[in-house]
């Protein structure tokens, strides 16, 4: 049984202007220890599903169920394990600190509301999680506010603050784009061997594939375009071999961080995708057709369903003609650079 | 504007400035010239000690991470650094014209015609309640010595709408809340293009855009720098950027300038400081070999509480007694690399190694 199962999620937010679904019956299964990447442009869903996971949100349509039950109807101490068991890291870890609480009283919240440990033990539970997340633990530390901290430290206590509960899942929206640079690795690294140790899942929201090549070896991901998962697989697999058009054109996109390959031409179809950037999504056919270069009027027309790729076990995409789309040219170009 | 001879040569020697010292500045082509430049606010140094040449028709990436001093140094490139923050010493010069001896209307009429700016937030950049069109007549009324005949100027903008790959009829009528947030910044680099500046200043460009709309800037600033033949200084923290878009980049850290030069001399040169090795060795990519990243230790310094010596010698792991002692200045190779290391400038001896 996964440890947690979306199946046929529709949702929409009540606004004036556009009533578009941002979740439009999307279907994904997380197992026990295992990292499920979301990528996709803002607007995408992913936040709103990672908030359909946690609860945050109650789908209009469609079950998210925790150990094959339905969260929706979860009663007393069964809600509140499942509240426990699956918790959020936010991407500003400044917004998600509490700046009256210091940073003993961030973690000792939980710990006392939930009943983790006696209460006595509560103090020594504080240092071991800040130890765990890579913390000071001396006095003057547990004694400082968040707006005291630094980027990084922030969000090692959001992270120490949602071990404290015990969690089976984390899900991570994206968790490192705020921080610095130089901060991020170790984060991620944080994160993966905390995943490791404690047999966590993750639910990892990203727009950066670099970040969740990283951080998400081995798992699957899913892509997402305005509220549809347009293609899934293992991690690898998907960045290597995208079978979506807009797999295709986000990686094809991603600026590189060597002048070399930097350079290289994109291809004629990321030109022209690029250009239709401001297309509204198809209401009617694929619904990423009047973006889409390879389009023809078939896309126009009806809905492709996921279906499994050719030869490769665990791999679907959404799309009417997957065997058009190229591979991703990471071809370095040495004569191009003077 | 004054007289390109009039302009006075930079004063420090081991600084990037130099490599126009004993040449002619009107063959270099440089515009913008900052000397020495440091900038406080209160106690906290933002800037301190940086010089820069910036040099007409080139692509400038300024890098570093968050509060190095990378946006106040591009602020000041327009005279924009407001209290409390200012300029306690050295100078920024414009085609050798002191900004900070510039009248107010003197400043005003650099930014327009002569420096523009699209801010971080292009998002906020505009009147919600006037459209598009409207903004840019108001521009065009307050500059009629550009455009003595504002339909040239209204052709002219439709003409940097294409460049910026907008239609003009999407636009000219439209509020700013209808465009998206990637539309707004291309609305913003054509407003910021309309009174042909000589140099175009971008703060962020691409922060906070997807990554679609992302290739899009990136692909505009590249052409708009092809097409027009503008000098452009962006200021970013994302290497990848720099990659993609500079021809020269300045690194900064804690407030310093710790390396400039080429940009294949900043990701592939033989001295290159440890901070900049660091810094691209700690990018996840979705080329890179992921067991190759490494983050970097420890975290920027506090600009209240900087460590003696080199700023990043707590975090780096080559520092020798000596970088935490005595800071290091920024030495020069013959082609113009600056790096700003003890370890690096004692190994490349005095040559400058390359």
């Amino acid at each position: 049984m996964s440890l947690l199962s979306v199946e046929h999620v529709t949702h929409r937010y009540q606004t004036a202007r556009d009533d578009r679904p941002v979740l439009r019956d999307v279907s994904v299964e997380i197992e026990p220890g295992q990292t499920l990447a979301v990528v996709g442009e803002s607007g995408c869903g992913k936040t709103t599903l990672g908030r359909a996971i946690t609860g945050l949100i109650q789908p209009a349509a469609g079950t998210v169920s925790f150990d094959g039950a339905d969260i929706w109807k979860l009663r007393g101490d069964d809600y509140r394990r499942y509240r426990r068991s699956v918790q959020l890291i936010h991407q500003d870890p400044y917004g998600a600190l509490n700046p009256g609480l210091t940073v003993q009283e961030t973690i000792a919240g939980g710990l006392r509301h939930q009943r983790i440990v006696p209460r006595r033990d509560v103090r020594g539970e504080v240092e071991r999680l800040l130890g765990l997340a890579g913390l000071d633990t001396s006095k003057p530390f547990l004694d400082r506010y968040p707006h005291q901290l630094s980027g990084g430290q922030r969000q090692r206590l959001v992270i120490a603050r949602a071990m404290a509960l015990r969690p089976s899942l984390l899900v991570a929206d994206e968790a490192v784009s705020m921080l610095d640079v130089s901060m991020r690795i170790s984060i991620l690294d944080l994160l993966k061997s905390l995943g490791e140790s404690h047999d966590l899942a993750y639910l990892f929201i990203s727009h950066d594939f670099g970040v969740v090549r990283y951080f998400a070896t081995g798992g699957r991901i899913i892509v997402m375009f305005f509220g549809v998962v347009v293609e899934s697989g293992p991690v690898e697999e998907v960045i290597a071999r995208p079978r979506h058009p807009y797999t295709y054109l986000l990686l094809d996109a991603i600026p590189e961080p060597d002048p070399r390959r930097a350079r290289r031409r994109r291809s004629d179809a990321t030109r022209i995708a690029t250009e239709r950037i401001e297309a509204y999504p198809a209401e009617v056919g694929c619904v990423f057709a009047n973006r889409c270069p390879f389009a023809r009027d078939r896309c126009h027309t009806d809905r492709p369903p996921s279906q499994q790729v050719d030869g490769a076990e665990g791999h679907w995409s959404a799309c009417w003609y997957p065997e058009v789309v190229p591979a991703v040219n990471v071809e370095t170009v040495d004569e191009e650079v003077v | 504007m004054a007289d390109d001879t009039t302009r006075q040569a930079p004063v420090t020697s081991m600084a990037p400035a130099a490599e126009l010292n004993g040449t002619d500045p009107d063959r270099q082509g440089s515009l913008l010239e900052v000397t020495d430049l440091t900038v406080g606010f209160g106690k906290v140094r933002a800037v301190e000690g940086v010089s820069l040449s910036i040099e007409q028709g080139k692509v400038y990436g300024l890098v570093g991470e968050s509060g190095c001093g990378k946006s106040t140094l591009a602020y000041s490139l327009l005279g924009l650094v407001q209290p409390p923050g200012r300029t306690v010493s050295g100078a920024v010069r414009f085609r050798g014209q002191d900004l900070a001896r510039m009248s107010y209307s003197g400043l005003r009429r650099l930014r327009a015609q002569h420096i523009a700016v699209v801010f971080q937030a292009a998002m906020s950049a505009f009147n919600p309640v006037i459209t598009i069109g409207a903004q840019v007549e108001h521009i065009l009324d307050a500059h009629p010595d550009v455009y003595p005949d504002r339909r040239e100027g209204r052709e002219h903008f439709e003409e940097l709408l294409r460049l910026v790959r907008l239609r003009p009829e999407q636009v000219w009528r439209t509020y700013e809340s209808r465009l998206s947030g990637g539309m707004k910044q291309r609305v913003a680099i054509a407003i910021a293009l309309l009174l042909k500046p000589e140099v175009l200043v971008l703060d962020e460009p691409t922060t906070a855009l997807d990554v679609l709309s992302q290739r899009l800037v990136i692909d505009i600033i590249r052409d708009l720098h092809d097409t027009l033949g503008t000098t452009v200084v962006f200021v970013t923290h994302d290497l990848a950027v720099v990659a993609e878009l500079a021809e020269r980049v300045a690194v900064m850290y804690a407030g310093r300038l710790v390396e400039s030069g080429t940009v294949e001399e900043i990701f592939f040169g033989d001295r290159r400081h440890p901070y900049v090795k660091a810094l691209i060795s700690a990018m996840p990519s979705v080329t890179a070999d992921p067991s190759s990243l490494r983050s970097i230790p420890g975290q920027v310094p506090d600009l209240n509480a900087l460590p003696p010596g080199c700023r990043f010698a707590p975090r780096c792991g080559f520092a020798q007694p000596i970088c935490h002692q005595v800071e290091p200045e920024l030495q020069m190779s013959a082609s113009g690399h600056a790096v700003s290391c003890h370890v690096v400038n004692n190994e490349s001896g005095e040559d400058g190694g390359e």
